[in-house]
């Protein structure tokens, strides 16, 4: 895996009601903390960017455009929010996801580096070079 | 392009779908890459797009009490993995889900989830939800 990169890290949170079963007071806890931590990041420059997902949405699909409802992927699985982080290493973005305060009631984490281009037109490139040797 | 900047409202475009690209000859690219960019190109000068970046195919999920899981990829289904997003300035739902409609992934079986940005988090909502049905209970 390449460590450095200068494009930043993608925080995806993955996890769908696992909100409904806390108590009152874990929720305004959970609340709390995710709020503090993310103005604590942004204040040190880290996050630029970060909303959460309302839980609704749809999916569109296929040649015809089909357009359905959520829910995303397995509702376990669906992403409910993310963070951009603009930090220069896996490391950093690790240490970052690990203080997530949703981690403790099943929320996951996704950490993902940002490409500097599109995937699709790397490969292509790489193929076209690939072809002239 | 640019990263996202800080948002208050819109829409999330989510890209799905796992190197899908990798079935395609060269033909097929070489009519998709064009569409591809031209797209994104009108979105942007229509003022359309605040931010989009593709993601890298590698990462890691943590999980667990204090994080003490951390796995690789796969994510999710490795036919629902996210490759790439893009910030949506438009008003309504519609319009982003007629944006999503012309993305030109989805000829080559691409999927894109479409998600309003909000602002309040979700479990500060419930909460409030609880304590107004808590109060009619009362009332």
């Amino acid at each position: 895996m390449n460590l450095q990169n200068q494009n930043g890290y993608m925080l995806l949170f993955r996890g769908n009601d696992w909100i409904k079963p806390l108590s009152p007071e874990e929720k305004q806890k959970v609340t709390d903390q995710w709020m503090a931590w993310f103005k604590r990041l942004t204040e040190q420059g880290k996050a630029v960017a970060g909303n959460p997902l309302e839980r609704e949405g749809k999916v569109v699909s296929g040649n015809n455009r089909i357009v359905s409802d959520g829910p995303f992927a397995e509702s376990k699985e669906a992403i409910g929010g993310y963070f951009l982080l603009d930090v220069p290493t896996m490391d950093e973005a690790l240490v970052i996801a690990k203080e997530c305060p949703g981690l403790p009631y099943g929320v996951k984490v996704e950490v993902r580096p940002v490409a500097a281009e599109c995937p699709v037109a790397s490969e292509f490139k790489r193929e076209a070079e690939f072809a002239t040797i | 392009m640019n990263a996202l900047e800080m948002s208050n409202n819109g829409y999330l475009l989510l890209f799905h779908g796992n190197e899908w690209w990798k079935e395609l000859g060269r033909e097929e690219l070489e009519q998709y890459i064009p569409q591809s960019n031209g797209w994104l190109e009108n979105l942007m000068t229509t003022g359309k797009v605040k931010g989009g970046q593709a993601l890298a195919r590698s990462g890691v999920i943590v999980s667990g009490k204090n994080g003490c899981n951390v796995t690789d990829g796969p994510f999710a289904e490795s036919k629902e993995v996210v490759g790439g997003y893009l910030l949506l300035n438009v008003e309504t739902f519609e319009e982003a889900v007629a944006i999503a409609k012309t993305c030109p992934q989805l000829a080559f079986g691409g999927k894109v989830e479409v998600r309003p940005l909000t602002n309040e988090c979700p479990s500060q909502v419930h909460l409030e939800e609880l304590t107004r049905e808590e109060q009619l209970a009362t009332a």
